[in-house]
C-alpha cells in the first residue's frame, strides 16, 4: 500500500524504470562491454533534450493550449547568430553566451506579444513567429557552418570525472528550475494558472506577467541548448534543432508532467530524455530496419505513457 | 555553331536594346524555379549557384527572367499549388526540384497542357512529360564500396550511415551500398544508423550504436554526416576508421587535418549544388527548340586524395564543394543521352 502511494507521488519512476531496462537490454548485446560508453553517450545527447525539454514544461505547466513550437528555429538562429558572432575567438565566448540568452528573451516576449496582443492561440502564434526566426537563420548566414571556437568546443565535447560536461550544465539548470518551480511563488503561480486561470486571476495571481516571463524562460532555455549544441557538433546548421520539436513535447509528457498544465515534474524530463536516446540505440543496435524502428519506438512511446498515466488516473 | 550564335545574340541585346529577339530564340523566354527546400546548407547553395548563373543569362540577355520560388514548408500540396500559379504567371519552363516524385505529377501535367517545359532534377517526377536530370545515386553507393576494396583489400566491419528514411535517394544509395557488399564479400555492414543527412543528427545516431560495435574498418555515408561521425569515433575514443565523406566544408577540412598529421587516407562524393544551374541550361536549350531526351544523367562530384587541396581552395568557408554548369557542359550532358 504504501508502495503503491509512493509510486503515484512520483509519477517520473515510470520514465527511469522504462530508461533502465532499455539500458540493461542494449547492453546485454555485448555482454556488458559497452555499459560505460553507452551510459556516457546517453548522458551527453539527454543533456540537450532536457535543456529545451525544461522550458517546454514551463509552457505546457501553463495549462491547455499552451505549447511553444518556436523551439527548433529559436535553437538555430541562437547557435547560427552566437557563432558568427564569436567568430572563433575565444575571448568572445561569453559575448555569444549573452547573445543567445538576449535573442532567446526577445523571441519569448515576441511569440508572448501575439499570443496577447493579437489574441492568436499558441499554437499559431509560435508557429509564425518560428518561420520568421528560421528565415532570419538563414538570411542571416545562408547555412555556411562556422566552427565555434576552440575552448567552447572542447568544454562541450570533454567531462568532468566521467561526466559529460554538457550533462553537468544541463543538471545545474534542472536545479535552478527545480527551485523556482518548488521554492519560489513564480512556481506556484504557473501551477495554479495551470489548474484554472479563471480561479488564479481571481486569486490576485499577475497571469499575464507570468505567462509573459514562462514563455521567454522556454525561448531562452532553446537559445541556451542551441548555443551548446552547435558548439557540441563544430557548426550550426539550419535544420539542426528540427528533432528537438518533438522531443521537447516528448520527454515532457513521458517523464509525466500532465498535458493539461498544473503539475510538473524535473526528474521525469532526465528519465524520458535518457529513454528516447536509449531507444533508439537499443534498436539500432538490435539492426532494426528504420521503419520498423520508428513504429517501435513510437508503440514504446505510447506504452510508458499509457502506464504511467493509467497509474495516475486511479488517484 | 550553337554558341557563336548564342554569343552573337547576348551580344546584340545588350548593345543593342530594340527588341532583336529573332535572333536569340529565348531571349524572350521566362524561366521559374520551383523549389521544394531551403533549410540546409546544400540547398543554400543550390540557390546560391542559381541566382550567379542566372542573374548572368538575364544581364546578357539569354532569356528574359528566371526567378527562383521556394515553398515555406517541404509539402507536395504547397508546391503542387506554387506551380499552378506560376502556370497562370505566364512562365514558358519551370525548373522543379520536387518535393515528391509522384505527388506533383498532376500540377506538371497541368503545366505541360499549357505548354509549360518543365525540367525536374535533384527530386525528379515521374510524369512522363517532364524532363528529369537524375544522379545514379545507386552507382555512388557503389562507388564507396569499390574505393574500399582498393583501400582495404583485406575488407572489414562497416558501419552504414543512411540519410532521411522514407526518402528515394535513400533507398537508392543505401541499394548501391548493398550490391557493393555482395559483390565483395570480405566486407560486412555491421550496424546501421539514419543520419538524416545532418552532422548533428548523425553524430548522435552513431554516439548511440557505437559502444555495441566491434572494430570498424570503415564508414560508409551518405553526405553531410561524415564530420559528425569522425567526432562521435572522436569522443569515444576509439581509433578512427576510413569515414566516406560528403563534400562539406568541415569534413574536408577535417579530412585535410587528419591527412597531415596520420596520412589518412578517404574520398568523398556527393552531388554538386549547381546542379540547379545544369537544369537551368537545359531549359533554356529545349526552349531554343533543341533536341533533347527525356532522361539525363549528371555524374556526381568526387574527390579524392591527391584533389583535396584543390578542392578545399575552391570550397567556400563552411559550405559545399560546388560545380556550376555552363551552357556547355549542358550540351556535353545532352548529347551525351543521345
Amino acid at each position: 500500500m504504501n508502495a503503491h502511494r509512493l509510486l503515484l507521488a512520483k509519477p517520473w519512476i515510470w520514465s527511469f524504470a522504462a530508461t533502465a531496462s532499455v539500458w540493461i537490454i542494449t547492453v546485454l548485446f555485448t555482454g556488458g562491454a559497452s555499459s560505460l560508453g553507452l551510459s556516457q553517450a546517453a548522458l551527453t545527447f539527454a543533456a540537450f533534450s532536457v535543456i529545451v525539454g525544461i522550458g517546454q514544461m514551463f509552457v505546457i505547466t501553463l495549462g491547455p493550449g499552451n505549447i511553444d513550437l518556436s523551439v527548433p528555429a529559436t535553437m538555430t538562429l541562437s547557435g547560427t547568430l552566437a557563432l558568427k558572432l564569436m567568430d572563433v575567438q575565444d575571448s568572445m565566448i561569453l559575448v555569444g553566451l549573452v547573445l543567445s540568452i538576449l535573442l532567446g528573451a526577445i523571441i519569448g516576449l515576441g511569440n508572448y506579444a501575439l499570443i496577447k496582443l493579437l489574441k492568436i492561440p499558441p499554437i499559431i502564434a509560435t508557429l509564425s513567429m518560428s518561420f520568421i526566426v528560421q528565415s532570419t537563420a538563414i538570411w542571416t548566414n545562408r547555412g555556411l557552418r562556422i566552427k565555434p571556437p576552440e575552448t567552447l568546443a572542447s568544454f562541450t565535447t570533454s567531462s568532468l570525472f566521467g561526466i559529460p560536461n554538457v550533462a553537468l550544465v544541463a543538471l545545474i539548470l534542472s536545479a535552478v528550475a527545480w527551485l523556482l518551480l518548488e521554492k519560489t511563488i513564480y512556481g506556484r503561480w504557473i501551477s495554479a494558472i495551470g489548474q484554472s486561470t479563471f480561479a488564479a486571476r481571481m486569486a490576485g495571481v499577475p497571469v499575464d506577467g507570468t505567462r509573459l516571463v514562462t514563455y521567454m524562460l522556454c525561448a531562452v532555455l532553446a537559445s541556451v541548448g542551441g548555443y551548446l549544441l552547435a558548439s557540441f557538433s563544430g557548426g550550426a546548421a539550419l535544420n539542426m534543432g528540427a528533432e528537438y520539436l518533438l522531443m521537447s513535447i516528448a520527454v515532457v509528457v513521458i517523464g509525466g508532467t500532465a498535458v493539461a498544465g498544473g503539475n510538473s515534474n524535473i526528474p521525469g524530463i532526465w528519465g524520458a530524455s535518457l529513454f528516447m536516446f536509449l531507444v533508439v540505440s537499443m534498436l539500432n543496435t538490435y539492426g532494426f530496419g528504420a521503419g520498423f524502428r520508428l513504429i517501435l519506438t513510437g508503440l514504446i512511446i505510447i506504452a510508458v505513457i499509457l502506464v504511467a498515466g493509467g497509474r495516475r488516473s486511479t488517484r | 555553331m550553337i554558341i557563336r550564335k548564342m554569343l552573337f545574340a547576348s551580344v546584340a541585346t545588350v548593345c543593342i536594346t530594340a527588341s532583336f529577339s529573332a535572333m536569340a530564340d529565348t531571349a524572350g523566354k521566362k524561366i521559374a524555379l520551383s523549389n521544394n527546400y531551403a533549410g540546409n546548407s546544400w540547398r543554400q547553395a543550390m540557390l546560391t549557384s542559381w541566382d550567379k548563373i542566372t542573374k548572368d543569362a538575364v544581364a546578357k540577355g539569354v532569356v528574359a527572367a528566371a526567378d527562383p520560388f521556394t515553398t515555406a514548408e517541404n509539402q507536395a500540396t504547397e508546391q503542387a499549388a506554387q506551380i499552378q500559379n506560376l502556370i497562370l504567371q505566364g512562365y514558358d519552363a519551370i525548373v522543379v526540384n520536387a518535393a515528391s516524385p509522384t505527388a506533383l505529377n498532376g500540377a506538371i501535367k497541368e503545366a505541360c497542357d499549357a505548354g509549360i517545359t518543365v525540367v525536374s532534377f535533384d527530386g525528379i517526377v515521374t510524369e512522363p512529360c517532364a524532363w528529369r536530370i537524375a544522379v545514379d545515386f545507386k552507382a555512388m553507393g557503389e562507388s564507396q564500396i569499390e574505393y574500399l576494396t582498393k583501400k582495404l583489400p583485406k575488407g572489414g566491419n562497416l558501419l552504414e550511415i543512411r540519410g532521411l528514411a522514407g526518402v528515394s535517394v535513400d533507398d537508392e544509395i543505401h541499394a548501391g551500398i548493398q550490391a557493393g557488399v555482395q559483390k565483395n564479400p570480405q566486407f560486412k555492414i555491421v550496424g546501421s544508423v539514419n543520419g538524416d543527412w545532418a552532422q548533428d543528427v548523425a553524430q548522435r545516431a552513431v554516439a548511440g550504436i557505437l559502444p555495441s560495435l566491434p572494430e570498424i574498418a570503415a564508414v560508409v555515408t551518405q553526405g553531410g554526416d561524415g564530420y559528425g561521425a569522425a567526432q562521435a569515433f572522436a569522443a569515444a575514443k576509439r581509433p578512427t576508421p576510413t569515414i566516406v565523406m560528403g563534400n562539406r566544408e568541415d569534413e574536408l577540412v577535417w579530412w585535410k587535418q587528419q591527412k597531415d598529421k596520420n596520412s589518412y587516407e578517404t574520398m568523398s562524393v556527393s552531388i554538386a549544388p549547381g546542379v540547379s544551374t545544369l537544369a537551368f541550361w537545359v531549359a533554356q536549350q529545349i526552349l531554343d527548340g533543341k533536341e533533347v531526351k527525356k532522361d539525363l544523367v549528371v555524374p556526381f562530384l568526387r574527390i579524392d586524395q591527391d584533389n583535396l587541396e584543390a578542392n578545399l581552395a575552391k570550397t567556400q568557408k563552411g559550405g559545399v564543394a560546388n560545380v556550376e554548369y555552363s551552357l556547355e557542359d549542358a550540351q556535353k550532358v545532352i548529347s551525351a543521352a543521345k
